[in-house]
């Protein structure tokens, strides 16, 4: 082996790719979330009857204490920004056109918090701590995604 | 009363920013030959079970544990692979042992990162289907809006964050094996281009190749090794809820509890006083202050004082990351704990030249299964 390859596309490689397809089962506690969220726009939780941990959206089980859950627990779409950030990068690892900024959520009534986009202008820098609302699409538009909810903007 | 078990072998293949040449294979048998050399074993005839970690949709292939025997020595033996991080797969190791399932159990991890076409769609892949994906957004908004909590809670400073960048490059210089080592200053770090704002390009670790194989053996099989042996004093490793919604953002709990589980094995009550050095994860730079708090290596909000006054430096009084951690080095996937303990075990033999913490006798290697997992684990290693 006195030969070497000085020339990278000399070295063989093979590509390969992966159709990857799911369905992914909402389940009990969230189906009633998302028709709450599409019907109604409210948002849904349910509280833990042992230890008080009241979650967003909801679910069956409390992860702290293993209880069972129901949903009982109706909020406005209002909350706390917890934490933002300001992605510029995109999937493909491009610098995006447009950078867009995320929070992290606290609803009012709920101990858990959801991580959505953020409406920013240059009026209203983002500041943890600030009180933001949900911006829903026009009922008609609503399909029972996370997506029925456009972004959050500051009150 | 379990044996002891020590690290009795370590080995590497080249760490680099891609590796074209070689597969992952390859890496494998170089890491795996350099490992049973360094301890003395021939893995054909003196190993009793092999531990790997992986996972499927890095690798490329399906059910990919299946093709780890034949590059380690492993055909036709006890072979498993864990999903964890590598420090995971030690503790596995050890509890092979400490049970007296086997005497001698070898450990593999690596990274092939630089094989992926779309490693960016692949990690967004990881984020709950439901709730998360549909946003579209690179799955690092999680360590955005981490650094974002984190520094609210801890008063710690984006400045100081970009200290750590500039400190842990500055010492991969030092260290041959790392991809990334650069003398830059924390104002090159917070001039960077912003990706995942408070983060810059500069604040994450970038991606590497390269894989590490570890040797380990029964208190009664030590004295039949070439290898200078290097004990495992206590490990424990967490996992916190997946979820976003529901997961601790400013404290890293899943460090702390997994260190509380390795200090109570190892019976240290003051890491600080019983530690010489640690290893820690920053595959960001806010990621070392949190886990140096998260360790009770200093009080909670302290990290960042400790990194402006230098005590966290090769120098200083506690060196944090002396092997230049994942940003010097670069972020090998599962085999980023592995990397810190081959690190570890060097500094605890002497071996790590111009980077020696002098006299160091008991270290730290901590990992974290990066976003958008909050798994961690610990483990602390001791010479005689």
């Amino acid at each position: 082996m006195r030969e070497k390859i000085t020339n990278p596309d000399a070295i063989r490689t093979w590509p390969g790719k992966v159709p990857v397809e799911y369905v992914y089962t909402v389940g009990v506690a969230s189906e009633p979330f998302f028709r709450a969220l599409m019907e109604r726009g409210r948002l849904l939780a349910s509280p833990c009857p042992e230890c008080g941990v009241r979650y967003l959206p909801p679910r069956l089980f409390c992860e702290r204490c293993f209880s069972r859950l129901e949903a009982s627990l109706e909020l406005e779409p209002r909350g706390t920004l917890e934490a933002f950030t300001v992605v510029h990068v995109d999937l493909d690892g491009n610098r995006l056109d447009e950078p867009q900024a995320y929070g992290l959520v606290r609803i009012h009534g709920a101990d858990t918090a959801l991580v959505h986009r953020l409406a920013a202008s240059d009026a209203d820098e983002p500041e943890v701590g600030m009180e933001v609302e949900a911006v829903l699409l026009p009922p008609a538009e609503r399909t029972g995604s996370i997506l029925d909810i456009r972004h959050f903007r500051p009150v | 009363m379990p044996e002891r078990v020590a690290i009795v072998g370590v080995g590497f293949s080249d760490l680099r920013s891609c590796t074209p040449g070689v597969s992952y294979k390859e890496m494998m048998f170089e890491a795996a030959t350099r490992a049973y050399h360094d301890a003395g074993v021939d893995p054909r005839k003196d190993v009793h079970s092999f531990v790997c970690v992986s996972e499927d949709f890095w690798e490329g292939t399906s059910i990919f544990d299946e093709y780890v025997p034949d590059q380690l020595g492993a055909a036709l033996r006890p072979v498993q692979t864990i999903t964890g991080d590598g420090i995971q797969a030690l503790c596995c190791a050890a509890m092979l042992i400490r049970t007296g399932t086997a005497r001698v159990v070898v450990v593999e991890g690596h990274s092939k990162y630089s094989d992926m076409r779309t490693p960016h769609h692949i990690q967004q892949f990881a984020m709950d289907p439901i709730l998360n994906r549909p946003l579209g957004a690179h799955a690092n908004l999680v360590a955005g809006l981490e650094m974002s909590r984190y520094l609210y809670e801890s008063g710690n400073t984006r400045e100081q964050c970009a200290m750590v960048v500039a400190k842990n490059r500055h010492q991969a210089l030092l260290n041959p094996l790392a991809a990334y080592g650069a003398r830059i200053t924390p104002d090159d770090v917070l001039a960077a281009p912003p990706t995942f704002f408070p983060l810059g390009e500069l604040d994450a670790a970038r991606p590497a190749d390269g894989c590490f194989v570890m040797v380990l053996a029964a208190e009664s099989a030590v004295r039949d090794m070439a290898g200078q042996p290097v004990w495992i004093a206590g490990y424990g490793w967490c996992t916190d809820a997946p979820s976003l919604e529901s997961r601790e953002w400013g404290e890293a709990a899943y460090a702390r509890l997994a260190a509380e589980q390795a200090y109570r094995m190892a019976g240290i009550a003051s890491p600080l006083r019983d530690l010489d050095f640690a290893e820690l994860d920053d595959a960001f730079s806010y990621k070392e202050l949190q886990h140096m708090e998260a360790l009770r290596l200093c009080r909670p909000g302290e990290a960042g004082e400790w990194v402006e006054d230098g005590v966290t430096r090769l120098d200083g009084e506690f060196p944090v990351n002396p092997s230049g951690g994942s940003l010097g080095v670069g972020h090998l996937l599962e085999a980023t704990g592995l990397h810190r303990v081959y690190e570890t075990v060097l500094q605890l033999r002497g071996e790590a030249g111009p980077r020696q913490v002098p006299g160091a006798r008991r270290g730290l290697a901590q990992s974290w299964r990066h976003v958008p997992t909050t798994t961690g684990a610990v483990i602390i290693l001791e010479r005689e």
